[in-house]
C-alpha cells in the first residue's frame, strides 16, 4: 500500500513541479503564452526544469536548493495569484486526466517489473546512482562510458530523492510522465475533437509502449523530447503562432539542449529539426538570428564542458582513420549490412509501417506543402545519420547494429507522426468530399 | 442528438481502450503483486538470488555485514552484466580484498565438437587464468598425436588470436587427463567462440576424436580465500 501511495504522491509532485514558471507567472489574458494549450504550457516548464536541472549540475548545485527555491517560488505564486483564480470557471480537463492515468498505469508497469536493461546495469544506473549520491559531475569520469551525457539520468535522480527518498523507480516514473506527456501533445496538434484526440494518443501509446523503454534506458527520453520538440514546430507552420515565432525559437533551443545532454545523438537530431525548420520556413531576421545564435550556443557549451572536464570521445568506439581510408569494399559490405538491418527493424517498428507510406502518399498526390518538405528533409538527415554512423563505427558492425539499431530507429520514430497529422489536417476533408460528390 | 451519441461513443471506445491497456500489460496483476510483495522481494525475483545477476545475494550481504567498503563482484554467469551496481555506493571505496564470487562453477572448462578439420567450442568463460588440462574423448582406445596443438580465438575480421600453440607428440588413451599448466588470461572472452587446430591430423584420426575438453584453472580458487558466507554456488571470501 506504501509503494501504491508514494506512485501517487510521485505523480503529484512532478505535477506540482512543472506547474512553474509559465502556468504561474502568466496571468496576463493578452500575453502570448496564452495562445498554448495547458499541454504546452506543462511541455514548456518541462524544458525549463530541466534546464535548470542541467545547468545545477554542471555547477554541481546540490539539487536540494532547486527544489527548494522551485517549491517556495511556486507557494508564493499559488498564494500571490490566489485571487486571481476564479474557481467557477474550472472545468475538468479530460484529455489532462486521461494523460495522468496512463502515466499512472504506466508507473505501475515499472514499479512491478523493476528490470534495468544491459546497459543501465552498466552504464546508467551509476550515473545516475553518482547524482543521487550528492556526487559531483567530476566523480562521473570514475564511471565507464564518461563520453556519454548524464542528463537524463540527472533528472532520473532527482525525482529519486525527491519527494520521498526511497525507491530508484520513483525516479524513473518522470520518464512515463515526460512519455506520456509528449504523446498526449503531438496527438493535440489534430484537428478533431477531443475524444478522437484520446484516441489517437492512446493507440499511439499502444504502438511504442513496452517496459524495456522504461528499464532505465536514455532512448526513450530522446524520443519524447523530440515529439515535444515537433509539437512546437509544427506550431511554425500555423498562421495562429505567427506572433510567437522568436518564443517558438526559444522554445525549441531549450529542448534541443537537453537533447543535446541526453544521449550523443541526441545533438545531431535537435540540429537537424533546427536545420529543417530553417530552410523550410520564411523566419524573419531576428529570429534567423536568434536560431543561429543560439544553435551556436549549445554547441560551443557542449564542446567547452567537454573540455572544461577533460571528457574525451572514446576511441575504440569509433574508426574514424579506417572509414576514411576509403576501403570500397569494406564500405560497400557495411553499406549492404547496414541496409539489409534498418529493413529488418524499421519492419519492426509500427510507427515507420504506418507513417512512412502515409508520407509517401502525401508526397506525391498533393502539392507539397511547407511542413511536408519539414518531415521529408528530416527524414534523409535521419537516415544519412544512420547510415554514417555505423559506416563510422568499428569493424564488428554487425554485432552494434544487432545490439543498438532498433532503438537508434526508436528514438526519431515519434516525429514521423507528422505525417498523419499532416493527412488528417489538410487532406481528410477532401476524401469527405469525393464520397459526398459520388 | 447525434453529437450527444457521438460523444457517448468516443467515451465508449477510450474506455476500451484503456482497459485493453490493462488488461495486455496484466495491471490489476501488477498491482496486486506491489500490493502484497515487497520491494526487495520483487527485485530479487527479476535480477536472481542465486542465478544470473544474483542481485538477491548482494543485497543480503550489504545488510548483514553493512558494507563501508565496495566488495571486488566477480560472476560466472556470462549472459549477464556486472551486478555491481545493485550495492554500489559511492561514498565507500573499492576494497577488492572482499570478494563475492557469483554462480561459481566447480570447474571450468570448455567442450570442443569436430568441426570439418577443427574443433569448435561454444562455451565461454570469463574468470580463468589458463589451462589445467586437456582431455580426448575417443572411440578408440588410444590414438597417436605427432602434430602441433594450436588454441585460438578468431575476431570478426577473421584474424587469429592465438592462445595457446605447442607441440603435441604423444599416445593418448580415451578420456586421459593430459596435464598442460599453461597460464594466460587471452582465454577469457564472452563474445567470440574458441577453435583447437590439430595440424597434420589425417581425416580418419579427427573422425576418431568425438570430443576434445580442456580444464581451466579459476582465477579465484576458493581454496585461497575464508568463506564468510556461502548460499549455492554463490561466495562472499576474504
Amino acid at each position: 500500500m506504501t509503494e501504491i501511495i508514494k506512485i501517487l504522491i510521485q505523480v503529484l509532485f512532478i505535477l506540482f513541479i512543472i506547474s512553474f514558471p509559465i502556468t504561474l507567472l502568466e496571468t496576463d489574458k493578452k500575453s502570448k503564452i496564452l495562445t498554448f494549450s495547458l499541454i504546452d504550457k506543462l511541455s514548456i516548464n518541462l524544458i525549463f526544469l530541466i534546464n535548470v536541472l542541467f545547468f545545477a549540475s554542471m555547477l554541481n548545485i546540490n539539487s536540494k536548493y532547486i527544489l527548494y527555491s522551485y517549491v517556495i517560488l511556486i507557494i508564493f505564486l499559488y498564494f500571490f495569484n490566489f485571487r486571481k483564480f476564479n474557481f467557477k470557471s474550472i472545468k475538468i480537463d479530460y484529455y489532462f486526466l486521461v494523460l495522468l492515468s496512463f502515466t499512472i498505469l504506466i508507473s505501475i508497469d515499472i514499479a512491478h517489473e523493476l528490470y534495468f536493461a544491459w546497459d543501465t546495469q552498466v552504464h546508467w544506473f551509476f550515473k545516475a546512482l553518482n547524482f543521487f549520491q550528492d556526487q559531483e559531475f567530476e566523480n562521473l569520469n570514475n564511471f565507464p562510458v564518461s563520453d556519454y551525457p548524464h542528463l537524463g539520468t540527472y533528472i532520473w535522480s532527482f525525482f529519486w530523492k525527491f519527494p520521498s527518498n526511497s525507491f530508484e523507480y520513483l525516479g524513473r516514473i518522470t520518464y512515463a510522465f515526460i512519455y506520456t506527456l509528449s504523446i498526449f501533445s503531438i496527438t493535440e496538434c489534430l484537428r478533431v475533437n477531443v475524444c478522437e484526440k484520446i484516441i489517437f494518443a492512446i493507440l499511439l501509446i499502444f504502438l511504442t509502449y513496452n517496459y524495456e523503454l522504461f528499464s532505465g534506458l536514455q532512448d526513450v527520453l530522446v524520443f519524447s523530447i523530440i515529439l515535444i520538440m515537433t509539437k512546437f514546430a509544427y506550431y511554425f507552420f500555423e498562421k495562429k503562432f505567427i506572433s510567437n515565432h522568436l518564443q517558438l525559437i526559444l522554445i525549441l533551443l531549450g529542448a534541443a539542449n537537453i537533447l543535446c545532454w541526453i544521449k550523443n545523438e541526441g545533438i545531431f537530431y535537435a540540429f537537424f529539426l533546427l536545420f529543417c525548420i530553417f530552410i523550410t520556413n520564411n523566419l524573419i531576421l531576428k529570429n534567423k538570428i536568434a536560431l543561429i545564435t543560439g544553435s551556436l550556443i549549445i554547441i560551443s557549451l557542449r564542446i567547452f564542458i567537454f573540455n572544461f572536464y577533460n571528457t574525451e570521445l572514446n576511441p575504440s568506439y569509433f574508426q574514424f582513420e579506417k572509414t576514411l581510408n576509403f576501403e570500397f569494399l569494406l564500405i560497400l559490405e557495411k553499406i549492404k549490412i547496414i541496409t539489409f538491418y534498418l529493413i529488418i527493424y524499421f519492419s519492426q517498428n509500427p510507427i515507420y509501417l504506418l507513417t512512412i507510406p502515409v508520407l509517401i502518399y502525401i508526397t506525391f498526390k498533393y502539392p507539397l506543402k511547407n511542413i511536408t518538405k519539414f518531415v521529408i528533409y528530416f527524414l534523409i538527415l535521419n537516415f544519412s545519420f544512420i547510415y554514417l554512423i555505423y559506416l563510422f563505427k568499428s569493424t564488428e558492425v554487425e554485432i552494434l547494429i544487432r545490439h543498438n539499431m532498433l532503438r537508434v530507429i526508436f528514438q526519431t520514430s515519434g516525429f514521423y507522426f507528422l505525417a498523419i497529422i499532416i493527412l488528417i489536417n489538410n487532406y481528410a476533408h477532401l476524401f469527405k468530399i469525393k464520397l459526398l460528390s459520388k | 442528438m447525434a453529437k450527444k451519441f457521438k460523444k457517448n461513443f468516443g467515451v465508449l471506445i477510450i474506455s476500451f481502450l484503456i482497459l485493453s491497456f490493462i488488461y495486455n500489460h496484466s495491471l490489476f496483476r501488477k498491482l496486486y503483486n506491489i500490493f502484497v510483495i515487497n520491494f526487495e522481494s520483487r527485485l530479487t525475483k527479476k535480477h536472481g538470488y542465486c542465478f544470473r545477476e544474483s542481485v538477491g545475494f548482494l543485497r543480503m550481504l550489504k545488510k548483514k555485514y553493512k558494507f563501508n567498503f565496495n566488495p571486488l563482484i566477480v560472476n560466472y554467469e556470462d549472459a549477464v552484466p556486472d551486478s555491481g551496481w545493485s550495492i554500489y555506493d559511492n561514498h565507500n571505496k573499492i576494497d577488492k580484498n572482499h570478494k563475492i564470487l557469483l554462480n561459481y562453477p566447480k570447474n571450468l572448462s570448455l567442450y570442443f565438437k569436430p568441426l570439418n578439420k577443427v574443433f569448435y567450442s561454444e562455451g565461454t568463460v570469463k574468470h580463468s587464468n589458463g589451462i589445467s588440462n586437456i582431455i580426448f574423448d575417443l572411440k578408440d582406445e588410444h590414438i597417436r598425436i605427432d602434430s602441433k596443438i594450436k588454441i585460438y580465438r578468431k575476431t570478426f575480421n577473421k584474424k587469429e588470436i592465438i592462445i595457446y600453440e605447442e607441440n603435441f607428440h604423444r599416445l593418448v588413451e580415451n578420456k586421459q587427463i593430459i596435464p598442460i599448466e599453461f597460464k594466460t588470461k587471452k582465454i577469457n572472452s564472452i563474445f567470440k567462440p574458441t577453435f583447437i587446430e590439430i595440424s597434420d591430423l589425417s581425416n580418419n584420426q579427427i573422425e576418431k576424436i568425438n570430443s576434445i575438453i580442456v580444464n581451466l584453472n579459476h582465477e579465484f580458487n576458493l581454496k585461497n580465500f575464508t568463506i564468510i558466507e556461502k548460499f549455492n554456488n554463490c561466495y562472499y571470501v576474504k
